[in-house]
């Protein structure tokens, strides 16, 4: 009889864990199901902001024309001086500072946190730019001007 | 005493199947639920790709692109001046694209937030083509160029001049 009571008992225990396993386990499965955040950078927006700040007409001129900022990193990479006497180098670098973070506005409130812009030629690194905090999470884009690579990441 | 055991064993079966039932339905939901987020993500790319045609869609299209009034064709470019003829023609393109908001942002250089009207345009950076609050909205980084008058004491010129803006499209799933 005593046996008998023990294979109950033994019985019981047994349900119960499995009542509590499945318990977690479907907690577990709601949160999972629940989790849709939305992703705050999606990647053709970092692509198409590329693509639209090489169009950007900067204050660097050439003759009355202002330069995009496509020719402009052409004419930093070789040193040159804009018409009304500034050096290419520095308004490129101040322009896309601030295109960037006009654009972006990384902070701890807003979905991007950071953000790292890159100009590379094959002779020297045009422009290094990173502000705010460098995340795991990022999307990229990559856009190459004849031999010039141009890298944007943004952190979220 | 031997219909008791047999009670017993009847009952140990039946918790024996619950227990085999339990972890074949433990078994499907995870099943159910890889397959889930695999939806999910699929879901995901569809509608990143979806509004990113429809950005695309709408600034390419004839009423919104640059063309090649700007030297070359460009992509991602809105002719600004067209989209203020167009915002004062929007009631003829009523149901045209199957948006409910369509407007264009200025971002760089920045400005004071104040919607565009043909009495301050370029001065101001808010272009409201199609204004509703109805649907999702998606947006997009554009280069939204013009053709400026820049005189000098001797010569009078038309120069493009581009800026940085975001187009903002809402649509109904």
């Amino acid at each position: 009889m005593d046996k008998n009571k023990k294979a109950q008992e033994e019985m019981v225990g047994f349900a119960l864990i499995i009542i509590v396993v499945s318990v977690i386990f479907l907690a577990f499965l709601g949160l999972s199901l629940s989790d849709d955040e939305k992703e705050s950078v999606e990647s053709y927006e970092v692509e198409s902001f590329v693509q639209s700040f090489l169009q950007y007409s900067s204050d660097c001129k050439e003759g009355d024309e202002n330069l995009d900022i496509s020719d402009l990193i052409e004419e930093c990479t070789n040193d040159q001086i804009c018409s009304n006497g500034e050096e290419a180098c520095e308004i490129l670098e101040e322009t896309l500072e601030g295109i960037s973070k006009e654009s972006w506005n990384p902070s701890q409130e807003n979905p991007v946190k950071g953000y790292e812009l890159k100009i590379n030629s094959p002779i020297k690194n045009i422009i290094n730019i990173t502000k705010g905090n460098i995340t795991a999470n990022s999307k990229g884009a990559i856009q190459f001007l004849e031999n010039i690579e141009i890298i944007f990441k943004a952190y979220y | 005493m031997k219909n008791k055991i047999g009670q017993l064993k009847i009952q140990q079966m039946a918790f024996m199947l619950v227990a085999v039932i339990i972890f074949f339905a433990f078994v499907g939901m995870a099943f159910l639920s890889f397959q889930l987020s695999s939806i999910r993500d699929s879901a995901g790319t569809l509608e990143e790709k979806n509004a990113l045609l429809l950005v695309t869609k709408l600034s390419n299209s004839p009423e919104f692109s640059c063309g090649k009034s700007f030297g070359n064709a460009k992509a991602n470019c809105i002719d600004a001046d067209k989209v203020m003829a167009l915002k004062e023609n929007i009631e003829k393109y009523s149901n045209f694209w199957g948006v409910e908001n369509i407007e264009v942002i200025k971002i760089y250089p920045p400005q004071t937030n104040e919607e565009c009207t043909m009495e301050n345009y370029p001065e101001c950076n808010i272009i409201k083509i199609r204004d509703s609050n109805k649907g999702i909205s998606y947006s997009n980084f554009v280069s939204l160029c013009r053709k400026e008058k820049v005189t000098s004491p001797e010569t009078e010129s038309l120069q493009t001049k581009c800026e940085l803006a975001k187009l903002s499209v809402s649509y109904n799933g």
